[in-house]
């Protein structure tokens, strides 16, 4: 097996420590967004709470339907008199203060159950995804200023994080400064009830640090938490709907050098699991084809290279010099000794009675 | 990454991506606003995030043309992944033409895209160039002549 790629660990000022960490095997793990899609859908339904109309909704009435031949719709109708509301219809959901069609009830199946195995598919095809600077830009996280992706901190420059202004100038320093503009920008005033719910603005997502709980401490998610759009997790409970927030690949991640060398060993831990394969090794087909391994079992190219000219114009032989060669190569000679010129030699021969008679037969 | 390639990169961003702008007009075209695009159209073949060779050419400072390429080298390291060169605005247009696809082309690095290079070029000196000043309308007629004068 080729040896595993590396990713060098920057420090607290953003430059390179010199020192490297392999690149966990998670993320050499297949990108798949239909799986990651369809398990988030799911794994998104799970922290839903139940709501409904209530019971008597549109039904606390007494109405009845007053029968045919009486010129009205069936309906049932209010009972009683003196006051408007009687003889108007109830409780149909066309009705004005009846019922709703099919009215919400709590019992509606909110939850869907996710299999574990997919689910561990999908964290790992996102962890995977985060590690491709496309796909990150794709998502549209600004990370033109990052130095490297995936993005890994030296532990030790997180120590100042456990207060806001230190995590924030860290986080500056490591080139994620354009990212926490973007989201800082991005705060708007939501559109519709969710406002009244506790859910008054949206912004973008920010990048997500993971932490490694027993190397870290806990200390560097109190100074994040304040700062729009960053989230934190310890590494070996990472979530789905973090890393592919929306169901899109490619979260923006910030991984300490503690985290990412305990990473591998949060999926070695997992028992019985082995992480997903490619089921092509090498992605890129170019490089497949210009290999030395397929090239050198390849014949070599028969005959020479023809372009096939369709749909061309049509050239005139008589007029086109080049067309008329192709199609007489004795034209040259003919023109060139001006055959065409030379007199016939002789006085012309006198048409034999014989032959004017079988012409005119 | 050896399990990613820009094929895959392509089918994963192509149905959504944060450059993809989609209008309804005209049956519902599809736009890019990635900056290392040369038309602006979302496609495979000018979706500059995804190939790992792009283009982009824009406005630099006081006339100048930026032409912005990807290195192949530094594919996951972003900060490090643009090369700009600058052709200055003293420079002719068609000597600006002829090192833009010199660029692009001679030195082997997207030779399908040298003519949208070029022609971006050529739309960014166009806009460049200073608007001239609309002319006075002349008069018309002997009556407008008449009617100026008497107005003076």
């Amino acid at each position: 097996m080729a040896s595993r790629p590396t990713v060098t660990v920057l420090g607290a000022d953003g430059k390179a420590t010199g020192a490297t960490e392999v690149l966990p095997k998670v993320f050499s793990a297949p990108i798949r967004p239909d799986i990651v899609k369809h398990v988030h859908t799911g794994m998104a339904k799970n922290k839903r709470q139940p709501y409904s109309v209530s019971e008597k909704a549109g039904h606390q009435t007494s109405a009845e339907s007053w029968g045919t031949g009486r010129a009205v719709a069936r309906i049932p109708r209010v009972s009683g008199g003196g006051t408007h509301r009687a003889g108007q219809a109830a409780f149909g959901n066309m009705c004005r203060s009846g019922r709703m069609f099919a009215p919400t009830k709590i019992w509606r199946k909110w939850h869907v159950k996710v299999n574990q195995g997919q689910k561990r598919f999908a964290t790992a095809s996102a962890l995977a995804a985060s590690a491709v600077a496309p796909l990150l830009m794709a998502r549209g996280h600004q990370v033109s200023t990052v130095p490297e992706v995936p993005l890994v901190v030296d532990s030790s420059a997180f120590t100042a994080a456990s207060k806001t202004a230190g995590a924030i100038s860290l986080l500056n320093a490591v080139g994620a400064g354009p990212e926490l503009e973007k989201v800082k920008a991005s705060r708007k005033l939501r559109a519709g009830k969710g406002k009244l719910r506790g859910r008054r603005h949206r912004q973008r997502r920010g990048p997500l640090v993971v932490y490694s709980a027993a190397a870290d401490g806990k200390d560097l998610v109190l100074g994040f938490r304040n700062v729009p759009g960053v989230e934190t997790s310890p590494v070996d409970a990472l979530n789905l709907l973090q890393l592919a927030p929306g169901g899109h690949l490619g979260r923006f991640v910030i991984w300490t050098s503690a985290a990412i060398k305990e990473l591998d060993t949060v999926y070695e831990s997992k028992k019985g699991y082995f992480l997903p394969s490619n089921v092509v090794a090498n992605a890129d087909l170019t490089r497949l084809i210009n290999s030395s391994e397929i090239q050198s079992v390849l014949r070599a190219p028969k005959g020479e290279a023809k372009t096939r000219r369709g749909n061309v114009q049509k050239k005139n032989p008589l007029r086109n010099k080049q067309v008329l060669l192709r199609l007489n190569p004795y034209a040259s000679t003919f023109a060139k000794e001006k055959l065409g010129e030379v007199k016939a030699e002789g006085k012309p021969v006198r048409v034999t009675s014989d032959f004017l008679g079988q012409l005119n037969e | 990454m050896t399990n990613v390639s820009a094929d895959l990169i392509w089918e994963v961003a192509r149905l959504q991506n944060a450059f993809l702008v989609k209008r309804k007009a005209s049956g519902g075209v599809q736009f890019s606003r990635d900056p290392l695009n040369l038309l602006n159209v979302h496609s495979r073949k000018h979706a500059g995030f995804v190939n790992d060779k792009a283009l982009g050419v824009v406005a630099g400072e006081n006339g100048a043309i930026q032409v912005i390429s990807k290195k192949t080298s530094a594919a996951n390291k972003p900060a490090s992944a643009r090369t700009v060169s600058t052709v200055g605005a003293s420079k002719a247009n068609r000597k600006t033409y002829k090192a833009i696809a010199r660029q692009v082309a001679k030195s082997g690095y997207r030779a399908d895209l040298r003519q949208a290079a070029v022609a971006r070029a050529s739309a960014l000196r166009a806009a460049q160039r200073p608007v001239k000043p609309t002319p006075e309308p002349k008069l018309r007629g002997n009556a407008a002549k008449r009617a100026a004068e008497k107005s003076e």
